[in-house]
């Protein structure tokens, strides 16, 4: 991608998110035709992160509910300066969703037993991004720097954003050290982090 | 956890992002991190870059009929919620408020009724507690109103709907399906509301304008052939004019009746009648004289395809 396509790309995301900071203020005033358009634009991806949790589609579509609520009454505490609508949404969707999973104890194995699901599944050769996701260049590059990570960052960032599990349960379930775990998790974080920094420095 | 040191709190800064440590060092790394202008920035970006994680799942839609569902209840609840805020002292009732009818006879129901039909609707579709505030003493009162302003409400709808029915006798040319008696959900309609909106054989017709913003939603049942319209955002139609519903098959644009939005833009819609499950081929919405055209002759206002 070229750099006046990379501007391009930023340049349609920021005009996204403008558009849903507008309606984050008018939920602020009460109006509730705003939090209608907000879920439009953000049902989808929301479910889809979601559903991807719990493997269950009612608990999805509850946690859907549960979310565009609470963004209804929290909206005032919505902060522009901290990140986007949507990673506001999808922050409060991917916590009630583990929330969910904490409470029933459920801990699943797939990532662990190498069986399915997850960043390894997401992140397979094989994936093509244009079907699994809405093909943001954004994305893309998250995915590609997601694919070059070596396994066991990889692993680490599975269990900890699709599992749910906290870093002393990481250490647990992969027989790692706290310390090592702590270490692939920050790394593997920076690698992810370097798509999106490239994005932001151009918008400057 | 608190004073921690920068490197302690720059160590954690991925397992924060990623909610993988305890709410307290959590809170203690995000205290520091707000005072610190390399942790600040840092775990900003990590939190995007993890919401980033979040939209490289495999995208899945939800059922149409549960999204619109669940769509609807949230502005119901959303509603209601600004409405008993903003009633703090009841006013003269408005009589210029009213909820749609496939009747066709304009039967208008006041503000308090409004809410309560609302809170009814509600109740139908069941779901999260609210505010802590929701269920306070004065919300309550407010309910009790609500209830009695129901019940005065459907007296008048009957005498209306008698004097009413006279009126349309005038326009019983007009090609219009059976409609029901009333818009007010009834007990035993409250699961029929339900089932109407969601479930296996119901298509839902998105309805926007010709700039592609949306306005509603049209759920076909197509089992029981319940038809459920909800609009909103709606402008007042021009004076002596009113809005008519169409569905459009190949051979017909069939009336389905006419409706008044409320003062906010809001309308809900309910009818019976019987179609070819793959005969649809629109909806649309158009302003027309009031009472109603045999033929849509204005010009539509909103519209959606029932293309799969």
């Amino acid at each position: 991608m070229n750099p006046s396509e990379q501007d391009l790309s930023y340049s349609r995301e920021i005009r996204s998110n403008a558009e849903d900071v507008a309606l984050i203020r008018r939920m602020c005033d009460a109006d509730e035709t705003a939090l209608g358009a907000l879920y439009d634009r953000w049902m989808r991806s929301l479910y889809s992160l979601v559903f991807h949790l719990l493997k269950d589609a009612d608990e999805a579509e509850d946690v859907v509910e549960e979310t565009f609520w609470q963004a209804w009454q929290k909206a005032s505490s919505y902060e522009p300066s901290r990140g986007a609508v949507s990673t506001w949404l999808l922050t409060i969707g991917r916590r009630r969703a583990l929330d969910r999973l904490r409470a029933k104890g459920r801990r699943r194995e797939e990532s662990l037993t190498g069986e399915a699901g997850g960043l390894a599944a997401i992140a397979a050769p094989g994936a093509d991004p244009s079907a699994a996701v809405e093909a943001s260049e954004r994305r893309t590059h998250v995915l590609a720097a997601l694919r070059e990570l070596p396994d066991e960052q990889r692993e680490v960032l599975d269990l900890g954003y699709f599992q749910g599990l906290s870093q002393t349960e990481i250490a647990d379930a992969t027989g790692q050290p706290l310390g090592t775990v702590k270490t692939r998790m920050r790394l593997a974080m920076q690698k992810l982090r370097e798509p999106l920094s490239m994005y932001r420095e151009s918008a400057q | 956890m608190n004073n921690l040191t920068h490197e302690e709190a720059f160590e954690e800064l991925a397992a924060v992002a990623l909610d993988a440590v305890s709410a307290d060092v959590a809170q203690a790394v995000r205290e520091h991190a707000a005072a610190c202008p390399e942790c600040g920035p840092a775990l900003f970006a990590m939190e995007e870059t993890v919401a980033q994680l979040g939209q490289l799942v495999p995208q899945r839609a939800m059922n149409a009929g549960h999204g619109a569902g669940i769509r609807s209840r949230l502005i119901m609840r959303a509603r209601t919620e600004r409405e008993s805020h903003s009633a703090v002292v009841p006013g003269p009732p408005d009589l210029s408020r009213g909820v749609a009818s496939l009747t066709g006879l304009g039967h208008k129901l006041t503000p308090g009724t409004q809410r309560a039909v609302d809170a009814e609707v509600k109740k139908v579709l069941p779901r999260q507690p609210s505010r802590p505030s929701y269920f306070s003493g004065a919300r309550l009162l407010a309910m009790a109103a609500s209830i009695a302003f129901v019940l005065t409400a459907l007296q008048l709808a009957r005498v209306t709907a008698d004097r009413n029915a006279m009126r349309a006798e005038r326009i019983s040319r007009v090609d219009t399906i059976p409609k029901r008696d009333t818009v007010t959900p009834r007990a035993s309609e409250k699961e029929a509301l339900v089932a109407a909106m969601a479930g296996p054989d119901v298509k839902m017709v998105p309805l926007a304008t010709k700039t592609a913003t949306p306005m509603g939603h049209m759920f076909w049942n197509r089992a029981s052939n319940d038809w459920t319209m909800v609009v909103y955002t709606m402008p007042p139609p021009k004076p002596g004019m009113t809005y008519q519903v169409w569905l459009v098959t190949d051979k017909a644009k069939i009336s389905a009746g006419t409706f008044q939005p409320d003062s906010s833009g809001h309308a809900f819609m309910q009818a019976n009648y019987a179609l070819p499950r793959n005969a649809l081929k629109a909806v649309a919405v158009t302003e027309e004289p009031a009472g109603g055209m045999p033929a849509p002759t204005g010009p539509i206002v909103v519209s959606g395809s029932a293309a799969p």
